[in-house]
């Protein structure tokens, strides 16, 4: 399992309100018809972390390794998305 | 090649070209070409034509250069293929512009032919846009005098500006001259593929989705398929981005970095991260943020560092950062270190160790119950059981003091005190649970069946109904309710009370709704006809055992129901003309083990109603069931503990299929019980070496439950609600492992004769209460005739052995297996031994 804060995007502080709002909006947005597999990844991150209980049960009995995803989660904070730099996009247009 | 195949060309070798009839070179090399020999095939009719020129031979020679130079392109040999392509041209007249000649131009980049080629005026005009738009990227990138020659009219030329000024215009964040520049360049341009290009890399820092779709309306290949590939890759959705990384170029990965905005300090990092793939062994990611720990923020780093640690195995103790951890996360690490290596003893005491560490805060509280639950869990999934065994239920009972807001552990824990028999302790729990969640339906249902379990029909039918107003459709509940009047019917039935006992079937028939309920339902009238000498009664009971559907299952709830309501089972079975004479079919030996698994366990009556069928069913077993078949009806006795039938079918398994574990194992629990002490040394030996054998065959619960009679688990046979060395204090001491013994005498009857000594009788009443249920120490009791040391002695004997003795008139209703079953109620003791105990 992925780590279900990440899926629904909430930082590990977030509260049962949060975390209940981040997964409506996220099964309103990836509906099981639509994406049934996003939508199960979706769900079994709420079920883990969904009331106090699953919370602390997650951060004490939790195995899964961390994913590259988790570590470029936690780097993403630092992320300034702009123009791309034109040498960059010169180099790309011609190379071989 | 084949032998055959290799043949024209060892003839063709034989003879030197140049001196061989042109009919017969001919013929070879049509023979050589359409045998993909193209090397053969070129050289022989480069022959022919030099002799002459006919147009058959300069066909057949262009294509054999055609082919070869494909040959070689597929190779990889773009250099080689160009060459043979431009000879085609040379020697056959054939143009050059065409095929796949500027796709391995732009694959060599050869950029001055390709300008030369564009500076041909017979270049056609498909070929010329073709080219141009593969050249068009290069143009944005080359300085101005790149491409000499070109024409001045070259389209090429004549949209540079534009796309010049589009490029520029984004690169510095002017989406409105973006806009205006794209659309200065026109439709059919070569580089119409730079405006969605340049549209998704605008849209990339607004409107990411929109983004996505123009990026994936575009045609995969052109002389833009690098950027477009880049950008195919930085629009993926979550981190799929990063992973996409690894199939791009250098350049490309810095180009989807520049997009997604990524510092460049943190650049080497991910670049190794996209390497690992999407499940990396924990050890090399750790090792690769170990590396790059500074470009990682401190905390998440420690968080990510703190997950990867139980990974590492053997590293585990030697790496400084574990080392550096507080006590309590070295002990969590630990712990969940010795889980995934499966030393379990060894997590359990990690556990236990920080456990007493939280102790220490109060706000801790719930992390203890926390962790008392997943030890529960834990030694379940270790054993394969579904069941609670004790350890796992003074786990769930001890978190409960922790947190008892939990629904589900205090369910779990009520439902155990319940299959105990320990009533008075699951009302206690129940009336707390009752408090704390009065609109539940799922504990007014564990209401209903601790009402049940105290034959407390009516309270129980009153609780059901509350069950329903909360959830209208719960099939469970209207099952329970319909059930609570069958049993309240049947004591009518018993007390000789018909009236009463017909008023409860009828309260009965709006809650039973299958076949099996509603032939229970009829069978039951039939003996309440019975009571009543009604004339109509035999008939009755004809019907309701062929509403079973099957005949052997009929008389089996004809022979139980008759044995509950205290008839005469034998003389109700013949009334109602059921045949106990003929061998049943296969279908109806596995319809009753259906049947015998719907029956509670420590059903009283059980016993009495297989008798009349025991002849038949062992005639039965010779019957050639289908593998599955045999061993559900074997599961199915040994669940009732019927070990006459289950050893007589386990042996009629074993010959048809020898050697399979679980026969094996279901032929010496049958012959010898469960006690470990029982089994002779040679029956465990084999059994130990049958353990692998099931696991070569993926039989692991067979595995499990051998290694379990092999090594009894020090479970809660002896262990006492009241015992401090394990539950007394905050936590059991788990260092080394889980011993309940504590280090006494390994021999139990020394063991048992030092509880007496040390915690006296009541120990050892309240033990066999525990275990083997207060009905069997009254029982005892009795049998004893008043004799203290004799019924002490006689307990003795009986927690050695692990069963009641056979001597017990109601052995099978006394097994420690902690499953629900009807309250048994204590028979009153005799006058003459009523002071005798404490009891």
């Amino acid at each position: 399992m992925s780590d279900p804060y990440r899926v629904l995007g909430v930082p590990v502080t977030a509260d049962d309100q949060a975390i209940r709002a981040a997964y409506l909006a996220l099964i309103r947005d990836c509906p099981p018809e639509r994406d049934r597999r996003r939508f199960e990844r979706v769900r079994t991150a709420y079920e883990a972390i969904a009331g106090a209980r699953g919370r602390l049960a997650h951060a004490l009995f939790d195995k899964t390794v961390p994913t590259p995803e988790d570590v470029l989660a936690a780097l993403e904070a630092d992320f300034k998305p702009h123009p791309v730099d034109e040498r960059h996009l010169r180099r790309v247009l011609g190379a071989k | 090649m084949s032998r055959k195949a290799k043949q024209p060309k060892a003839q063709a070798k034989s003879l030197a070209p140049h001196v061989r009839e042109s009919a017969a070179l001919a013929a070879d090399a049509a023979a050589a070409l359409g045998a993909s020999r193209y090397k053969d095939a070129t050289e022989l009719y480069k022959e022919l034509v030099k002799r002459e020129s006919r147009p058959d031979w300069v066909e057949g020679l262009a294509a054999s250069y055609a082919g070869r130079a494909h040959e070689l392109a597929d190779k990889g040999m773009i250099k080689e293929a160009l060459v043979l392509w431009r000879n085609r041209t040379q020697l056959c007249g054939k143009p050059l512009a065409e095929g796949p000649y500027l796709g391995w131009l732009l694959q060599a980049g050869e950029q001055g032919e390709m300008s030369r080629l564009l500076a041909d005026a017979s270049l056609p005009d498909a070929a010329r846009a073709e080219l141009e738009m593969h050249l068009a990227a290069a143009m944005l990138a080359a300085p101005a005098n790149a491409l000499p020659g070109l024409p001045a009219d070259s389209a090429l030329l004549r949209h540079l500006p534009a796309a010049q000024a589009a490029l520029a215009a984004y690169c510095r964040g002017d989406f409105a001259a973006l806009e205006a520049q794209l659309s200065a360049i026109p439709f059919r341009s070569p580089y119409r593929d730079l405006k969605p290009l340049l549209k998704a890399l605008a849209l990339l820092q607004s409107d990411v989705e929109a983004a996505r779709t123009a990026i994936a309306r575009l045609s995969v290949g052109g002389g833009f398929e690098r950027l477009a590939a880049a950008l195919r890759a930085a629009v993926l959705p979550d981190g799929g981005w990063l992973a996409a990384l690894s199939d791009l170029d250098e350049g490309s990965q810095q180009l989807v970095l520049d997009i997604k905005g990524c510092p460049n300090a943190v650049r080497p990092l991910l670049l190794e991260l996209a390497k690992l793939g999407d499940a990396p062994v924990a050890a090399l990611l750790f090792d690769v943020l170990t590396r790059h720990r500074r470009s990682i923020p401190a905390n998440a780093f420690a968080e990510l560092c703190l997950r990867l640690l139980p990974h590492l195995g053997k590293r585990l103790k030697s790496n400084a950062d574990f080392r550096k951890l507080p006590q309590e996360q070295r002990l969590h690490v630990l712990a969940l270190a010795d889980e995934l290596q499966g030393t379990l003893e060894s997590a359990n005491a990690h556990w236990g160790e920080m456990m007493e560490l939280l102790s220490a805060h109060p706000d801790q509280k719930l992390r203890i119950a926390l962790i008392l639950r997943h030890l529960a869990a834990l030694g379940r999934r270790n054993r394969m059981e579904e069941g609670v065994d004790g350890g796992a239920f003074e786990y769930l009972k001890r978190s409960l003091e922790f947190d008892p807001e939990d629904r589900d552990a205090t369910l779990t824990v009520i439902g155990v005190l319940r299959s105990d028999n320990d009533l008075v302790q699951a009302r206690a729990y129940l009336d707390k649970a009752l408090l704390r969640f009065p609109k539940d339906a799922k504990v007014l249902l564990e209401a209903v069946e601790v009402a049940l379990a105290g034959k407390a029909f009516k309270k129980a039918v009153g609780l059901a109904k509350q069950v329903l107003e909360l959830d209208p459709i719960n099939p469970q509940v209207r099952g329970l309710i319909g059930q609570a009047l069958f049993s309240h019917a049947r004591k009518q039935i018993k007390a000789h009370n018909p009236v009463a006992a017909r008023k409860e079937l009828d309260a009965a028939e709006e809650w039973l709704k299958s076949p099996t309920e509603r032939a229970m339902l009829k069978l039951l009238r039939a003996l309440v006809a019975e009571e009543q000498r009604d004339a109509g009664h035999p008939l009755l009971l004809r019907e309701a055992m062929a509403d079973f559907g099957v005949p052997l299952v009929g008389a089996f709830h004809l022979l139980l129901e008759a044995g509950k309501v205290g008839s005469n089972p034998k003389a109700l079975l013949l009334k109602a003309e059921g045949n106990l004479a003929s061998t049943p079919s296969t279908d109806a030996v596995v319809a009753l083990a259906h049947a015998l698994n719907a029956v509670p366990e420590g059903e009283k009556a059980l016993g009495a109603a297989l008798e009349p069928l025991r002849a038949m069913l062992k005639r039965a077993a010779k019957l050639k069931f289908a593998e599955a078949d045999h061993l559900l009806v074997c599961e199915a006795l040994q669940r009732i503990e019927e070990d006459e039938l289950l050893a007589v079918y386990a042996k009629a398994a074993l010959k048809r299929w020898p050697g399979r574990p679980v026969f094996i194992y279901l032929d010496v629990v049958a012959r010898y019980g469960s006690c470990y002490y029982d089994i002779p040394d040679r029956v465990l030996y084999m059994l130990d070496d049958i353990v692998d054998d099931a696991r070569a065959q993926g039989d692991h619960r067979t595995a499990a439950r051998i290694r379990a009679l092999l090594s009894p688990p020090p479970d809660d046979d002896f262990m006492d609600d009241d015992d401090d060395e394990l539950f007394g204090m905050p936590f059991p001491d788990m260092k080394g492992g889980f011993d309940p013994f504590g280090g006494l005498p390994a021999d139990p009857r020394t063991m048992l004769e030092l509880v007496v000594a040390m915690e006296g009788e009541k120990a050892l009443f309240e033990m066999v209460r525990q275990t083997l249920g207060k009905k069997v120490l009254d029982d005892l009791k009795k049998q004893s005739g008043g004799n203290k040391p004799d019924f002490i002695g006689r307990l003795i004997d009986m927690l050695v052995k692990g069963a009641p003795p056979n001597y017990l008139p109601d052995a099978d209703a006394a097994s420690p297996v902690k499953r629900p079953q009807p309250r048994k109620l204590p028979a009153p003791a005799p006058e003459n031994q009523k002071e005798l105990f404490d009891e």
